[in-house]
């Protein structure tokens, strides 16, 4: 019997220069400006409440989700959903410095 | 210093950044809801207290609005909000001024709370912001809890005569 690997989600959010961001998905890149960012993790953080989740598992179970201004549309099932929303979270944290 | 990318783009933290814009909705509401008072007193032509919740539904978007200007200002991106569920329907015009007070103390509650956060993500900028807001929520609550006693106070007076005693603003 094979065991699947446990399936990678290369979603990733970097910054290019000072205000140009690049989201990289499994099938595009998308350029973003910062306010697109911002909307972005607002979308992200609407689709992922609980509630919403709901909503989407006992429906369709996937989202559409139009990212940089509508230039762009992006499918993405639940575990897609949840990973970019990790991802985009995680480029908005800040760790505290510690004074060692 | 933290001088992190998204530091560079904002000086108001993502998270109470999301507060905030909770609050905007909170302040339109309470708009919505003193319009909603305020043709109920101009139905029925209770003078003072029309005005006085005209002038609220205003104070309340002006609220808003400051909060609005204040989250773009600071490289965060404001939210226009659904402002849904209004009541129209209220029993007396007392009930209508403790309604008020009520939806004060909310706001308030919610001030303290986004105050709260902003002081424990260290975003001074939001912190210093909201002292105004504390400020004015404190004021607010006062001129209703005055308005609720003169009620008390004219306990079986006619509605117009008890109107007549009420702070157009």
């Amino acid at each position: 019997m094979q065991i699947e690997d446990t399936p990678i989600y290369p979603y990733q959010i970097k910054q290019t220069t000072f205000c140009k961001y690049v989201l990289t998905t499994p099938n595009k890149e998308i350029n973003l400006n910062f306010p697109q960012v911002l909307e972005l993790r607002r979308k992200l953080n609407d689709l992922t409440t609980f509630d919403s989740l709901s909503s989407i598992i006992n429906t369709d179970n996937f989202v559409l989700l139009f990212v940089a201004d509508r230039q762009h549309l992006v499918y993405l099932d639940i575990p897609q959903l949840l990973k970019l929303q990790e991802e985009v979270m995680s480029f908005f944290y800040s760790p505290e410095m510690i004074l060692v | 210093m933290n001088t992190t990318a998204i530091r560079k783009q904002m000086s108001i933290h993502p998270d109470v950044m999301d507060l905030l814009n909770n609050q905007i909705a909170m302040e339109m509401k309470a708009s919505a809801s003193y319009l909603a008072m305020a043709s109920w007193c101009d139905q029925r032509e209770l003078l003072n207290s029309k005005s006085f919740f005209y002038k609220q539904a205003e104070e309340e978007r002006e609220h808003a609005m400051k909060i609005f200007v204040f989250i773009n200002d600071n490289g965060g991106a404001a939210v226009s909000p659904n402002v849904t569920h209004v009541t129209n329907d209220f029993e007396s015009l007392r009930g209508i001024y403790e309604k008020g007070l009520e939806q004060e103390i909310g706001v308030t509650e919610s001030i303290f709370k986004i105050f709260k956060a902003a002081r424990e993500k260290n975003d001074y900028t939001s912190e210093v912001f909201l002292q105004w807001f504390i400020a004015e929520q404190s004021e607010e609550e006062d001129t209703f809890r005055s308005i609720i006693d003169v009620f008390g106070l004219m306990e079986g007076m006619p509605l117009k005569m008890i109107d007549e005693r009420l702070p157009k603003e």
